[in-house]
């Protein structure tokens, strides 16, 4: 639509005329919503059409319609980053210095976002051609917005010159910058020599302008203009130090003993806060160190404050914030910066910043009641986050000293303090969230992370110093107080309260952080928690039958939940140590019954220990108060429970202290070991038995506690011997009330039982315990299939449910396989094998069962089929592919009705699941040719696994239908399969007949063009395989693809084309013509090179077509040229190795670079 | 047909059509009885009588005939009837010009209750597939002495 020719002169000024006017319409009918489509079509033939920089500096410099230059602007941007690899050196240059010479004349008028954009344009092309300017180009660009900033040319010009240098630095920035459709490599050069050559002095620049209207501002009593210029350079130093330093650290980080001077370079730790270290390296010491920089932006600040209460200056005022932001950056200033000999400046620079910031929050009852009283919380909080950003550089010793200097008190005792306050306040305004103590809370309990967390990794015994202590202990008990509190009150409130399980987790994170403190203090916070729980549960029996006990039974609730966070971590699936804290501390107890951890660890095993009495039960043991007692026990058991010397205990110099064995020794096997896990397993049986329909307690109960359990084995060899874990077993098989759990606890259950079989003292003995624990299971399903009158009895509403739990607890029973018990597991699976089959039958209508049916299927393939010998691998095998067949024969072609849309999606969602489980069948069977434990040798004959998935990809594929790819787990299982078999398989995908090939290619065409970079990566290592596969083949004289590869003539005389020269031609308009990301780029390589090797004289006539269609002669010669470069530079040669590969990804790299932008352009 | 309905209810009475089962164990994608009608589940959340009550179940369920949405709320202890939900299928072998479709059974008989599904779709692919002499199989739902055809499939024959 816009012609924008270069070459015109002042003869097309109508044109210009009209091309603005046509801008501007349809700008303002976007505005106003009129024909919106038509307006934008017209903007983005703009933004396309070849060269429109001379339209659009037109418009920029005439146009009295800010959104019309807005767009110009971008249309400058979008068609300079496509043409940018044909544009003169002249024509870049001058477009950057237009756009920059544009935003400095206009820089007093309104419409500040047109300047945004302009001065962002300017950036983006320095950028783009950042690698080809010379230094003395570049130079050009930098004295004029030195200049600027250098304040010689205005207030205007100076801001608008910081403005762009804020651009820049966010351009350069990996996670700001925009994409350029450039590989990964130029921005990472980019950012590299911003870092190395201008980053430092673009902040000395920011600090000259800041500090030039410093004066003014200060005498100033009113706004004045000064202040803009200011906060954009506040705002640059503060992006500038956001900068991700990487380049200017000397030598690798190991080689800095960072401990010896007290400060710590942990940053990996894992914390929720956005305290960023900032690290910038030994070069920057005298910008930002051994200079006044600190004490001129402390004063700033000081003289700010005072000037709160004028007009145009308040607390939240843009250039207070900026100011406050940036002290708190740079107290997280770390790393070479400081000389490494030097920790005393280090000291003096945070206690400088720590004393500036002192008047945020100290003290701190004053200031949080004035802002109870009106006052914005946003200077107290921040302060709160100096105190974490100088917890996180240093250790707690030098945290606590800084304070000294100035203060009677350390800084803990301050941090203890504060925090103490916001909790009161907090607890006053429990009902309204989202206050400024909530935010306070957060950042100063992660303080508290920071520096207890770094405690914990050094040894356990570096402990904070003894004030520091106290205010530790003084501080958890009125965290622990009042979190009692708000128990207490929530109790009644009967909130919607659907996360009855999740609530125990959603506090972990709060309650993990208040157990470190509580564990700063040990001597006290114990002693003092297990007093809180006796005086809980005195009350409890006090008030039994007379008094209602909601509310106390929610503060036993909370204090066991704050009480398992203080004894034990979260092992996450490792082994849980005992924290050090708790190991280290009570050195004078010598006997164990004395251990205050003992004494509340037994106190709270006796408290729920009275579960067991119906009365007790029905009248203090709520299913909540339960669930909390399960979890505390399985936490609990977790860390303490029979360790195993040297194991639990990890190593340190601690070994030999006394109370530290006793601690140990008491719950193990030769004391209270035995007699404390029999009454968990007791416990666990009352919670399945007695608390009916109590989903979550039972999820609990099966997941957490007893799978905790025998996950270790030496627990096992106790389990099988206690009493209570035999009535449990027994249950299981024969008890109807276990058959009322929920089948994810059934199938838990029935995984735990036999992981417990590993403690029989033999492999025999082990399989002999499974075989006895799922008899039961096996015959009632073959009953049931043997019954003459299956039809009709199956369809019966409680057969349906018993064949639902015989079939969860086989799955679980199968995730459970182990070698010792592989062989017992086996054998439950083949006694199913014709019942399965069977009831795959009869169930066909009732898609709950078949799914259960293909699950157990898929879970017990992969148990099993890495030990399978020849003739079992054959006999599962076949099975498969009779449930396969059984199954396809069900589903193809049925079409469901139903009035309800509702239950036509379940139904979908229901095939959906189904097909999933069958893909993952397959890849099970697939795992057998990787792993194979079998005792046969390779020379056996067995099954082609390879040729038995192809026919199960063969049966299920006609099910799989394009809309069903669009479940995105679907989608990634079906195509990482296919994918796994074309790189493994190739020679037998050739073998299959043309409707099943066609069938497998044309879902990786469809997965070709998927947004998900996941899916396409896969599609196109399965083409490069495919490809790979035909070239070698045919190279060696073999047919490779043969027929498919060939193309064939079809009954109505049209030659169909051969499947490689299809993808070829597919692949090459993905690559040119559509969007992507550039990392696909090399995977793409990866398939394009065999591919071209495959079709040489296609790729020709398609290589010609695309010159022919070239219509600028200028145009024509740089494809031809690009294509001769892309197949024949850097040595590629015709062998498909891993230097060719990597070649021609370079080739293809710099082809796209150098035609994709013009080949783009309508 | 009203009529005959009703016949077939009170001459089924002695058999159970409805079997209890505890609340907490009703997933979704299973059958419940809601006031009176067979159900799927397709929606269930528990909740609790005040922090330490017990729990109980929300049912949202769609009436597998008419396709009404409605919701039930039970202690998760307590027991639900569970509908008795048959499935049959049969072969087509007629389609009447009052709409009324010919089933042939297991037995050899033919059942001649039935009319075409309501549903457009369905029922034109019936008339197609049979028309075109292929071999319908018709899959039909039933409930507390209701019926419904559910599905259809072809499994090929035709000319």
């Amino acid at each position: 639509m816009f012609n924008g020719t270069v070459g015109g002169g002042a003869e097309d000024l109508p044109q210009l005329q009209s091309t603005m006017r046509a801008i501007e319409l349809a700008c303002s009918y976007i505005q106003i919503n009129t024909n919106p489509a038509a307006a934008e079509a017209t903007i983005l033939s703009l933004h396309q059409s070849p060269q429109p920089y001379k339209a659009c500096r037109f418009i920029l410099e005439n146009s009295q319609v800010a959104a019309a230059r807005f767009q110009a602007a971008a249309a400058i941007k979008e068609a300079a980053i496509r043409e940018w690899s044909f544009l003169s050196t002249e024509d870049k240059g001058g477009l950057i210095s237009f756009c920059l010479g544009y935003v400095m004349q206009h820089a007093n008028s309104a419409d500040a976002y047109v300047f945004s954009k302009v001065s962002s344009v300017a950036a983006q092309l320095m950028k783009r051609g950042w690698l080809e300017f010379t230094p003395a180009e570049k130079e050009v660009f930098f004295y004029q917005i030195n200049q600027a900033i250098l304040g010689s040319r205005g207030l205007d010009v100076q801001f608008i010159g910081i403005h762009f240098l804020e651009s820049l630095v966010s351009e350069f920035s990996p996670s700001t910058s925009s994409a350029m459709s450039l590989p990964r490599e130029f921005h990472e050069n980019c950012r590299k020599s911003l870092e190395q050559n201008y980053l430092k002095t673009f902040y000395s620049w920011a600090q000259d302008a800041a500090l030039s209207v410093t004066n003014k501002i200060v005498e100033s009593n009113s706004d004045v203009p000064e202040v803009k210029v200011c906060n954009a350079a506040l705002r640059l130093m503060h992006q500038i130090l956001n900068w991700e330093f990487r380049y200017s650290k000397g030598g690798t980080k190991g080689s800095i003993n960072v401990f010896s001077d007290g400060i710590r370079s942990d940053t990996a730790s894992a914390r929720k806060t956005e305290a960023v270290i900032v690290q910038p390296g030994a070069s920057w010491c005298d910008v930002l160190v051994s200079s006044s920089h600190v004490g001129w932006l402390i004063n700033l600040y000081s003289s700010l404050r005072q000037k709160f209460a004028l007009e145009g200056y308040w607390l939240d005022c843009p250039v207070a914030v900026s100011a406050r932001k940036l002290i708190v950056q740079l107290c997280s200033l770390a790393g070479e910066v400081f000389p490494s000999n030097n920790a005393q400046m280090r000291e003096q620079h945070l206690l400088l910043l720590l004393s500036g910031v002192l008047p945020w929050i100290d003290p701190p009852d004053v200031i949080s009641k004035e802002i109870e009283e009106g006052r914005s919380g946003s200077e107290m909080i921040d302060g709160c986050r100096a105190l974490l950003s100088i917890a996180t550089v240093t250790t707690p010793d030098v945290f606590d000293r800084l304070l000294r200097s100035i203060r009677p008190f350390g800084t803990l005792t301050l941090l203890s303090l504060l925090m103490g306050e916001v909790v009161k306040v907090l607890l006053a305004n429990s009902n309204d969230e989202e206050t400024w103590s909530y935010e306070a809370r957060d950042i100063l309990l992660d303080t508290w992370t920071t520096l207890l967390t770094s405690m914990d990794g050094s040894g356990g015994n570096a402990w904070l110093p003894p004030e520091g202590m106290h205010a530790a202990a003084s501080l958890f008990s009125l965290i622990a107080e009042s979190e009692l509190k708000l128990a207490s009150a929530s109790a009644t409130t009967d909130e919607d309260d659907s996360d009855c399980l999740a609530s125990v987790s959603a506090m972990d994170e709060r309650l993990g952080s208040y157990a470190l403190i509580a564990r700063a203090a040990v001597d006290a916070t114990v002693p003092f928690l297990t007093k809180l729980f006796s005086d809980r549960v005195a009350r409890l029996h006090q008030g039994r039958g007379t008094v209602d006990p909601t509310e106390t039974l929610e503060e036993v609730y909370s204090l066991l939940l704050i009480i398992g966070h203080v004894l034990a971590d979260e092992g996450e699936g490792e082994t849980a140590l005992v924290p050090d804290a708790l190991q280290s501390h009570f050195v004078d107890v010598v006997e164990a019954g004395n251990h205050p951890v003992v004494l509340l660890s037994s106190s709270i095993v006796k408290f729920a220990e009275q579960c067991l009495d119906a009365n007790m039960r029905s009248s203090i043991f709520s299913p909540r108060l339960m669930e909390a007692v399960i979890w505390f026990l399985a936490r609990w058991s977790f860390t303490y429970l029979m360790l195993v010397e040297n194991c639990n205990l990890g190593s340190n110099q601690l070994q030999s202290l006394p109370s530290r064995a006793c601690l140990f020794t008491f719950f193990n096997e030769h004391n209270q070991g035995k007699f404390v896990l029999d009454i968990i397993v007791r416990i666990s049986l009352t919670s399945l038995m007695s608390y009916p329909g109590e989903k979550d307690l039972q999820e609990l109960t099966c997941h957490q506690l007893l799978h905790a359990l025998v996950r270790r084995r030496n627990i096992c060899f106790h389990l099988l011997s206690l009493d209570s874990w035999r009535n449990l077993a027994n249950a299981f098989a024969n008890d109807k009330s276990l058959f009322l759990l929920n089948g994810v606890s059934q199938r838990s259950l029935a995984q735990t039982l036999v992981l417990s079989a590993y403690g029989m003292r033999s492999s025999n003995a082990s399989n002999q315990y499974v075989k006895d624990l799922m008899a039961h299971m096996t015959s009632s399903l073959v009953d049931l299939a043997n019954n003459s009158d299956l039809k009709n009895l199956a369809q019966q509403p409680e057969i349906i449910m018993l064949v639902s739990c015989v079939l969860e607890r086989l799955r679980g029973a199968a995730s459970a396989t182990e070698p010792r018990t592989q062989r017992a597991i086996y054998e439950m699976g083949l006694s199913v094998m014709n019942p399965v089959l069977r009831l795959l039958e009869v169930y066909k209508h009732e898609s709950a069962v078949i799914y259960l049916l293909l699950k157990f299927v898929v879970d017990w393939v992969d148990g099993q089929i890495s030990y399978l010998e020849a003739h079992e691998t054959t006999g599962v095998v076949n099975f498969c592919m009779s449930l396969l067949q059984i199954y396809s024969s069900h589903n193809i072609g049925k079409i469901s009705l139903s009035l309800s849309s509702t239950l036509l999606n379940e139904a979908k969602t229901e095939k959906y699941k189904d097909l999933r489980a069958l893909l993952q069948l397959l890849s099970h069977l697939c795992s057998k040719d990787m792993v194979d434990f079998s005792s046969d040798s390779i020379e056996t004959q067995s099954t082609n696994i390879s040729q038995v998935v192809f026919f199960g990809l063969h049966i299920i594929t006609p099910l799989i239908t394009l809309e069903l790819l669009k479940y995105p787990k679907l989608c990634f299982d079906y195509f990482s399969l296919i994918s796994h078999m074309l790189e493994v398989y190739p020679e037998t995908l050739a073998q299959l007949n043309s409707d099943a090939f066609n069938h497998v290619l044309t879902t990786v065409d469809f997965g070709l063009h998927q947004q998900d970079v996941d899916i396409v990566t896969m599609c196109l290592r399965a083409l490069k395989a495919l490809a790979s596969y035909h070239y070698k083949e045919t190279k060696d004289g073999n047919t490779g693809l043969g027929s498919h590869a060939a193309g064939h003539t079809d009954p109505n005389g049209v030659f169909r084309e051969g499947i490689l020269s299809r993808f070829l031609r597919t692949l090459l308009q993905f690559l040119l013509f559509e969007d992507y990301s550039t990392d696909l780029v090399s995977t793409a390589a990866d398939a394009l090179f065999p591919l071209i090797l495959c079709e040489p004289n296609l790729y020709q006539g398609l290589g010609n077509e695309l010159i022919e269609k070239q219509g600028n002669p200028n145009f024509k010669t740089r494809l031809a040229n690009a294509l001769q470069v892309l197949t024949t530079s850097n040595q590629l040669s015709s062998s498909l190795d891993r230097l060719n590969y990597q070649r021609f990804r370079k080739n293809l790299n710099n082809f796209l670079i150098e035609v994709r932008g013009f080949l783009k352009t309508k | 047909m009203s009529d005959e309905e009703h016949h077939f209810e009170s001459s089924d009475a002695g058999a159970s059509k409805t079997y209890p089962q505890q609340a907490g164990n009703i997933r979704k994608g299973g059958h419940i009885v809601i006031k009176g009608r067979p159900c799927k589940v397709v929606e269930v959340s528990t909740s609790k009588t005040g922090k330490h009550g017990h729990a109980k179940c929300h049912f949202v369920a769609i009436d597998i005939f008419t396709a009404k949405k409605l919701e039930d709320i039970v202690p998760s202890s307590h027991n639900c009837d569970v509908p008795h939900v048959n499935r049959i299928d049969y072969q087509l072998i007629d389609i009447s010009e009052d709409g009324f479709v010919s089933l042939l059974t297991d037995s050899g008989g033919t059942k001649d209750d039935l009319k075409l599904p309501t549903d457009d779709n369905l029922s034109a692919l019936m008339k197609s597939g049979f028309e075109e002499g292929k071999d319908v199989v018709v899959s039909v739902m039933s409930s507390m002495g209701e019926e419904q055809i559910c599905a259809v499939k072809e499994v090929g024959g035709g000319k």
